[in-house]
């Protein structure tokens, strides 16, 4: 994974173009309309009809796009700092230990933490939202250190021989030239964010997990394949979308 | 004035059973550019680093303009100091002319001051204003991005620059015409200027002075190019200054300075053009099969004058 991530992100700091990939949003937009044609085919029972009701599919959505929202948020916040304070000399030897901790977050079952969590702490969104943030930090943290990491040390070199200061290294150097190795991060957590936002239904947190859960429990297939198309969708689209805003944030020149 | 004086100045790292540089003593006159040459991992860029204390000496004292280096914060004191690394180190991020501008944004200078010093500076350095301000480094040849280098470390007009290698990494045409424009730059300029290199030609070619350095930054001999290859101290430098320091001491004679007699228009002798040296005579000579050569300025240069160059001191 990590791997991945990072030629990913190496990949694509090769590319000048800046265009946009516009094949992935005319697949989704057109699995969303076979989607929707399929089951305008079906047969629809009247648990089927409550569930696929237009109301039912926006709440669904909703509640996963805000789950995702502010889950991805809390990581960046969370993870930039803690990740650019682990490159700085004095805080080096934490990296491992810190790094331990994100991989046991990332590597423990999901549905296993959530119902620890929601059995010591109570069920709802916010125990969803501590889930959510232990599970995807690592990307964004292990991403913004080999960000840094990966900065030329002739270019440190040059800036110190100038007179730049720490701070001005840092904010001017080392924070741009990371850019495009932590967004690479973050789209990974974005993805995983909408992932595992399904399990948030068993604490009653919402989201599409409703959906595919009462599709498994009731039998039905049309809702089954709804739930999960529509996750689906959600994470490629968010994917795409962050790959949009990394090449506008991405300084040029890089 | 910028002269620099090293007083010796010892670096000793720790758990290292001998110092890196030992009790250096140097003066470098202010307007002088002064080479370090010496094998990889004799010191020679410690000793240069330690002057904008990008590393602190152990012991001894490093005297800028008659001011002790230590007593000078180092990022103010690193302002002041024009720097240029082998590797270039042109911020990728940042046009050619931010990257010019960098150290007068430091400084405080005004935007549109140091975008004026910017597009003055690129001329300076042969590169096109209108053509290259925008550009990004990568868009740029080695040896242009090498000149942005130049042209970025004398930004804030610094009395003193440091030079690690800066033309190490280029291929030989280049590289001779980099040495050849900085020549013409520095006579210009006259900056103070700590040039390191490996390479003994490199160090003949541009330096005022040229201090050899042996292991530890031992400074095995510090003369003029002329002296070093007429008179070496020891084995070492007679070693390092290689075969042939006869014809190397040629190539410092400009041909203009040498003695001729009238020239005869009509006599047809091969011609040598404007800025070569004794040696491109003596080249001229064997490669015609001549005992005299025309020198551009019309005069008739002889084998006999070309071999009493060297006079008195050829050491023998």
């Amino acid at each position: 994974m990590a791997v991945d991530t990072l030629s990913g992100a190496f990949g694509g700091a090769t590319r000048k173009s800046r265009s946009y990939n516009l094949g992935t949003p005319l697949v989704l937009a057109a699995a969303l309309v076979l989607l929707y044609l399929w089951l305008s085919t079906q047969q629809l029972d009247s648990m089927e009809a409550r569930v696929l009701s237009a109301a039912s599919i926006r709440d669904a959505t909703l509640a996963h796009l805000t789950l995702t929202a502010i889950s991805t948020s809390i990581v960046v916040v969370i993870a930039i700092p803690i990740g650019v304070l682990l490159t700085r000399p004095f805080a080096r030897w934490l990296t491992p230990w810190v790094m331990a901790v994100a991989n046991v977050g990332q590597a423990a079952p999901a549905l296993g933490v959530l119902v620890l969590l929601s059995i010591l702490f109570g069920i709802g969104t916010k125990i969803a939202i501590v889930t959510l943030v232990f599970h995807a930090t690592l990307p964004v943290l292990r991403n913004t250190i080999a960000g840094i990491q990966q900065v030329d040390s002739a270019l440190l070199e040059a800036g110190r021989g100038m007179g730049m200061s720490r701070r001005q290294i840092l904010r001017r150097l080392e924070l741009p030239l990371a850019v495009p190795v932590v967004m690479a991060g973050l789209r990974t957590t974005i993805v995983i964010c909408v992932g595992i936002a399904t399990v948030a239904t068993f604490i009653n947190a919402g989201g599409l997990g409703d959906i595919v859960v009462a599709g498994i429990k009731l039998q039905r297939t049309s809702i089954l394949v709804t739930g999960g198309v529509l996750t689906a969708v959600i994470a490629l689209g968010l994917d795409w979308l962050a790959g949009l805003a990394e090449k506008y944030v991405r300084p040029q020149g890089i | 004035m910028s002269d620099i004086k090293l007083v010796n100045v010892t670096k000793q790292y720790d758990g290292q059973p001998l110092p890196a540089v030992d009790g250096v003593t140097l003066d470098i006159a202010a307007g002088e550019l002064v080479v370090f040459v010496g094998p990889s991992g004799c010191g020679k860029t410690t000793t240069m680093k330690m002057i904008n204390r990008l590393i602190e000496p152990t012991s001894g004292r490093i005297l800028l303009g008659g001011t002790d280096v230590m007593s000078i914060e180092p990022n103010e004191l690193r302002r002041h100091i024009g720097y240029v690394i082998q590797q270039i180190g042109l911020f990728p991020h940042m046009t050619i002319s931010e990257n010019i501008q960098l150290v007068p944004g430091l400084l405080g200078w005004d935007k549109t001051r140091s975008r004026r010093r910017a597009d003055e500076l690129l001329e300076l350095v042969g590169l096109d204003p209108v053509a290259y301000r925008d550009r990004y480094p990568r868009q740029l040849s080695g040896g242009q991005q090498q000149r942005v280098g130049v042209a970025r470390a004398l930004a804030a007009d610094p009395p003193v620059m440091l030079m690690d290698e800066p033309f190490g990494a280029t291929d030989p045409i280049t590289r001779e015409r980099l040495q050849n424009e900085f020549l013409r730059l520095q006579a210009e300029l006259r900056k103070t200027i700590v040039f390191v290199t490996h390479d003994f030609d490199e160090a003949v070619k541009l330096g005022d002075r040229i201090a050899v350095l042996e292991e530890r930054s031992r400074i095995a001999q510090y003369d003029t190019p002329e002296r070093i290859l007429a008179t070496p101290a020891d084995d070492y430098v007679a070693s390092f200054a290689g075969s042939a320091t006869a014809i190397k001491r040629l190539a410092l004679i400009p041909a203009e300075r040498l003695p001729g007699k009238p020239l005869n228009v009509a006599n047809g002798l091969p011609t040598l053009d404007k800025g070569g040296s004794a040696r491109d005579v003596l080249d001229l000579m064997i490669r015609w099969g001549t005992a005299q050569v025309a020198v551009d300025g019309g005069k008739a240069v002889d084998f006999e004058t070309i071999c009493g160059l060297l006079g008195d001191d050829h050491g023998r």
